[in-house]
């Protein structure tokens, strides 16, 4: 009787057990890999922003905005008074720009929901990038085209290893790469 | 002197002379004691792991139920309207200046975001040149110190400025009215728009009178300088123009004067590399200096027969014809001869000889100077044997006339009798703490009670402001405006860099208000516009005005400086009478107490700062205390050891302190340094050392510093002194005359160089790898360090701190062994514990090509890169430790705890503190280990530099931390791989040497053996 118990936990239960948590592992690894790398993630900002507009439509240069970026490690997020450049006569009926405009008047911060992150140990460089000539849309993707902006690719250290070690299959445009440093202190101090 | 340096036996202290079973202990393990003992969980954090694990599993099941949602990844808030000048992420550069001492220093400091992190010194500056002090680059821990005061106090409650303002005002119209003092207390005032503004407060409240005092003066070399030359500026000694200096209890490279611009000059006179063009320095003093370290020849003699010496010397260069002395004078110093100093004193005759005879074949090439403790006869006297020999020229006579000296005993003693009879109605305390330095028998501190209104200007709390009725804080000088002077050629200017962390004010603003008599009239913009009008008067008008006002002030300010074409002083004709007035030396015997400046809390007004509490003491490597320093011989004859607690007694006051025994120490010395010991300070501060200011009295008229009839006793207990001296060391006593076969320590004689350049290098030996070795095609780092300049002034390690965000961990942890600081300078005696010669290293990670703790980290986290770079990651780093156990340096640093979180409650924890860190280095958590990375943030700082600009990176591009704060430029860095770069000459040079080399870890850090000076015939 009580050796049948055994047979039954040992031979059946155990296995099925076991398979049912290895299998819920596998499809949870899966399933939520691009959630867990952030890839897709598209918040809700405090102005309704649009790339398409700026970018794509009206091809205003990133750098325009992105003051940063050429220059040192953050790109930067335009500070409020670049927007104003034009927005301080375009547009300024449009229920969203009234919000940036009282933003800007009463001297509030705007709090831009962050998209990309790095871990805070990585310290990744713009400048070095887009200096080389890689274009923004190799890691954001294309922002002519979006309306919201969400994440595209991962930001995971697979992720920057595999373009500094194979970067002509990746950045196929640049005619002239060298492969990207692969030592820690090329990211980690 | 044994010259042959491999002959050599080295040593760190008594202990280990004598082969101490204790210290053969500590080198034979591979960590000291302690140092790996099992944390005590309870002062962990209070969580158990058991509640770690079910709070592990209750964050699982959440993040399980919410996994269809993304992380929420916080805000990033741009400026609103965004300053022109400032890009997130790019750091700014603002000239200053540096008011922590009357050095008066140019600045740059570094912003990022408008916070200042960090300060170097000014290029432009023609002073320092670049450099600056330890104490300068930690005053960004003084900015951001969670203890300064935040609000103006009224006995001690909360008040407005207006308030104050407004009380303040009125004690002044009634003390004007009533006829009685109102008495203004601070230091020499060197800025000539403040001393404007003050003359103008004096005129508005005519009983104003002006105490000068200052807890570092140099008090008698500045009467001494009025008595012999008629004016109140004392001479800059010119060490690069010198071929011989000889110092008198001068610690002219540490404390004594301003050791940024000494040290820059001495250093020319110290190049091996090129020219080997050495000066000959003799020091003669009774404590173990730094300056006394980096001697030639040594001497030791306490410093009441200071006098004596140079009488001595004066009459024996008169007897020898050296020099021509006025008759009238020579039976004043007939009495004193070579053979009665050295019976009386035991001063090594055959270094005296040689002394007299490089002091009479170098006449007018040589500088004698005197410590700025010693008497002002010493002084007088030093200033005449330097007219005797024709060394005027030697001397830069451009220091800015102060025009009075500081108040002495007797001043003060009427101040104090004038406040007990109420004849002061006011006394204003300008940033100073004359109750913890005056000695306790003038009675200030209960005269200063008895005034009605009484006002402490500072940044944090201290022995005076707690007794003043009004406390009013002051901004830091980084959130100041000002001009300063204390050279007749150059103005040096001061603007802030920050707003107002606080409610504060500059006390310049302060003044400014009072002066206009009305509360309301303050603004924050109030002095710097009083500045800018007197700008404009004083030195625009008197400019050659190529420019308008405004770009001519905008020019000066981007430059820090304004150099100023004014006649230049001229020395004054020497008064001989100050000479022929002098007292006969008496003749002191018996103990005396020797009190000088501490190394790097200037007087006890740096005591709050941790990152210099925890700087090792040049000499004794001794930190976060003071104690008496005896000399071996006195240990022997009273039976004492390291630790011991000794009862001092003189001028019937008692001071208990710990004792240690200093090689090279004056017998019958007892030698304190001051600064230590504040009761009234903030949380690091407390409990640091003793007050040595408690021994002085009013009765010394002649010294300030120097006690007579001293007497201790032993009481019988001790106290930890915590000493990094034994901490890492690099000694293996298994191996016989380790210092030869490991070269550690190289060392030779000038005379020895000159006639046989190679003679480091004369046994050759092969060593070769037994793996491939990895070429460096590219760019490959290196460092080289000239130990002929290295003075361990300990620039160096603070720059270090600050640039990498290094902690502070206490002296709890110091005593384990745990200290954080990458940088270390190890000191080498040599020699006998009577007259030892000393040898200073400074180590840190050596970069080795093969280095031993790469192989043996098992997650990796330690390895090399392609420009020869040992890297270490510490997100990957899982605290086994083995790296450190397998360095040949003992470089690596575990941090055994988080040591923000852990340092005195979490004192380094709040919202203010981390402002001042480095944001391109990673803050580290506890159970990771770390290492100098050779600013590895300023090398890709570099980098991107040169990608921008599409040309190759440039091993002159980097200029690591330690580098630039090297006041006498020990410190090369660059590109090895580049044969034109200075880097590779040194690496070739044949004074070039790696420590350890024999075990083939190919260290990337050379080292330029040290050169002693010495005579000829001794080779």
């Amino acid at each position: 009787m009580k050796k049948t118990v055994l047979d039954y936990t040992l031979k059946i239960r155990l296995p099925l057990t076991l398979f049912v948590i290895a299998a819920s592992f596998v499809i949870t690894f899966y399933a939520s890999r691009a959630e867990r790398d952030s890839v897709g993630y598209t918040p809700d900002q405090p102005i309704a922003f649009s790339h398409k507009l700026h970018a794509g439509q009206m091809a205003i240069d990133c750098q325009y905005c992105h003051v940063g970026v050429s220059k040192g490690r953050q790109a930067t997020i335009p500070s409020v008074n670049i927007c104003m450049n034009c927005h301080a006569v375009a547009r300024k009926d449009k229920p969203e720009i009234i919000k940036l405009t009282k933003y800007y008047e009463e001297g509030k911060p705007l709090p831009w929901k962050r998209i990309h992150k790095v871990p805070d140990y990585a310290y990744f460089n713009h400048s070095v990038h887009v200096n080389k000539g890689i274009d923004c849309a190799s890691c954001h993707g294309d922002l002519k085209e979006m309306e919201k902006v969400g994440q595209v690719k991962a930001f995971t250290m697979t992720a920057c290893l595999d373009c500094h070690r194979k970067p002509h299959e990746n950045l196929p445009y640049l005619q002239k790469v060298n492969n990207g440093p692969e030592n820690c202190f090329a990211c980690h101090r | 002197m044994d010259s042959n340096s491999n002959n050599k036996k080295f040593w760190k202290s008594i202990s280990e002379y004598n082969n101490e079973p204790e210290i053969l202990k500590n080198k034979r393990n591979e960590f000291s004691e302690g140092v790996t003992d099992d944390f005590e969980p309870s002062e962990l954090s209070g969580m158990s792991r058991r509640k770690f694990i079910a709070l592990m599993g209750a964050a699982t099941a959440i993040t399980a139920t919410a996994c269809s949602d993304y992380r929420d990844k916080g805000e990033i808030i741009p400026y609103n309207k965004r300053p022109e000048e400032i890009l997130p992420g790019t750091a700014n550069y603002y000239a200053s200046t540096c008011t922590g001492c009357e050095s008066l220093c140019g600045i740059l400091v570094k912003t990022r975001e408008g916070r200042p992190i960090k300060i170097d010194g000014n290029p432009d500056h023609p002073v320092n040149k670049g450099k600056i002090c330890a104490k300068g680059q930690a005053e960004v821990t003084n900015l951001y110190d969670p203890t300064r005061i935040k609000e103006p106090l009224f006995n001690k409650r909360k008040v407005s400025w207006e308030q104050a303002d407004n009380q303040l005002i009125s004690e002044f119209k009634k003390a004007t009215e009533d006829g009685v003092e109102i008495a203004l207390i601070s230091e020499h005032i060197l800025s000539p728009t403040f001393n404007k503004l003050l003359a103008e407060f004096k005129s508005k409240y005519p009983t104003t009178k002006q105490y000068y005092y200052s807890a570092t003066d140099n008090g008698n070399k500045l009467n001494a300088a009025f008595q012999s030359y008629g004016n109140y500026s004392i001479p800059t000694p010119r060490y690069d123009k010198a071929e011989l200096v000889v110092a008198l209890d001068d610690d002219f490279l540490g404390v004594d004067g301003n050791s940024i611009e000494n040290t820059k000059n001495y250093s020319m006179k110290r190049d091996a590399i090129n020219k080997v063009n050495f000066n000959r320095l003799y020091v003669i003093e009774g404590r173990m200096s730094l300056t006394g370290m980096m001697s030639d020849y040594r001497m030791r003699l306490r410093p009441e027969a200071q006098l004596e010496f140079v009488w001595t010397l004066i009459n024996e260069l008169k007897s020898n014809g050296s020099i021509s002395f006025p008759a009238e004078l020579a039976s004043k110093v007939s009495n004193y001869t070579i053979t009665k100093l050295v019976s009386t004193y035991k001063i090594n005759e055959k270094k005296l000889r040689g002394l007299l005879s490089d002091l009479s074949k170098s006449k007018g090439k040589s500088i004698i100077t005197a410590g700025k403790n010693l008497s002002e006869s010493v002084h007088v006297s030093v200033n005449y044997l330097n007219e005797l020999l024709n060394n005027t020229g030697n001397f830069d006579y451009n220091n800015f006339d102060l025009g009075a000296s500081y108040a002495s005993y007797k001043d003060f003693e009427n101040l104090v009798s004038k406040m007990e009879s109420g004849k002061v109605g006011v006394v204003l305390n300008l940033d100073i703490n004359p109750l913890f330095n005056l000695p306790a028998d003038l009675g200030f501190g209960k005269g200063y009670s008895k005034v009605k209104t009484t006002v402490a200007f500072t940044l944090e709390n201290n022995e005076t402001s707690e007794k003043s009725k009004y406390l009013l804080p002051i901004n830091h000088f980084l959130e100041s405006w000002g001009d300063y002077r204390n050279k007749t050629y150059v103005m040096s200017l001061q603007q802030p860099v920050i707003n107002p962390l606080f409610n504060t004010r500059q006390k310049e603003s302060i003044f400014l208000t009072w002066v206009s008599g009305e509360a309301k009239s303050y603004n924050v913009n109030s002095y710097h516009k009083y500045l800018l009008e007197n700008f404009d008067t004083a030195i625009y008008n008197n400019s050659s005005k190529k420019t308008d006002n405004k770009s001519f002030w905008y020019g000066s300010l981007h430059d820090g400086i304004v150099e100023l074409n004014t006649t230049t002083n001229s020395k004054g004709v020497f008064n001989t009478g100050s000479f022929g007035s002098l007292s006969n030396p008496a003749v002191k015997s018996n103990f005396s107490v020797y009190l000088t400046e501490g190394y790097f809390l200037g007087g006890g007004k740096f005591a709050n700062n941790g990152w210099l509490q925890e700087t090792p003491h040049p000499v004794t490597k001794i930190t976060w205390d003071n104690y008496v320093s005896v000399s071996p011989s006195t240990a022997k004859q009273f039976g004492i050891e390291k630790d011991d607690l000794l009862e001092i007694s003189v001028n019937n006051k008692k001071l208990k302190i710990a004792a240690v025994i200093q090689p090279g120490l004056a017998d019958e010395v007892l030698h304190i340094e001051f600064g230590n010991g504040r009761k009234v300070v903030g949380d690091v501060g407390l409990e640091t050392g003793v007050n040595a200011f408690e021994l002085i009295s009013k009765k010394n008229t002649e010294s300030n510093f120097v006690l007579s009839g001293a007497e201790f006793s032993k009481t019988g207990e001790t106290y930890k002194l915590a000493s990094t001296q034994e901490h890492h060391s690099l000694d293996d006593t298994f191996v016989k005359d380790f210092h030869k076969v490991r070269k550690i320590i190289q060392e030779g004689t000038v005379n020895e160089y000159k006639k046989h350049p190679h003679f480091l290098h004369d046994e050759k030996h092969e060593v070769f790898s037994i793996t491939d070795e990895h070429k460096y095609t590219e760019v490959k780092w290196a460092m080289a360090i000239d130990l002929n300049k290295c003075t361990s002034c300990g620039g160096c390690v603070t720059a270090c701190n600050v640039e990498n965000n290094i902690p502070v961990v206490g002296k709890d942890q110091v005593l384990l062994g745990r200290e954080m600081q990458w940088m270390r300078i190890d000191r080498y005696y040599s020699g006998t514990p009577d007259e030892p010669e000393t040898s200073n290293q400074p180590m840190l990670c050596q970069h080795c090509d093969n280095a031993p703790c790469e192989n043996v980290c098992p997650v990796n986290a330690t390895n090399h890169s392609p420009d020869g770079l040992n890297q270490m990651a510490y997100n990957r780093c899982v605290g086994t430790r083995y790296c450190s156990n397998n360095c040949p340096y003992k470089v690596r640093r575990f941090n055994f705890f988080n040591f923000r979180d852990h340092f005195a409650d979490s004192y380094y924890e709040n919202n203010l503190t981390p402002l001042g860190n480095n944001p391109e280095v990673t803050v580290r958590s506890r159970g990771v280990m770390e290492k100098c990375t050779f600013c590895i943030q300023k090398i890709m700082d570099a980098r991107q530099v040169a990608i921008k600009e599409e040309r190759p990176l440039n091993g002159n591009d980097v200029v690591t931390a330690c580098q630039q704060a090297c006041p006498a430029e020990a410190i090369v860095f660059g590109d090895s791989n580049d044969p034109e770069s200075k880097i590779s000459k040194y690496r070739k040079h044949n004074l070039a040497y790696h420590v350890l080399e024999t075990l083939n870890v190919k260290p990337n850090v050379t080292y330029i053996a040290k050169l002693r000076n010495t005579h000829s015939e001794e080779v």
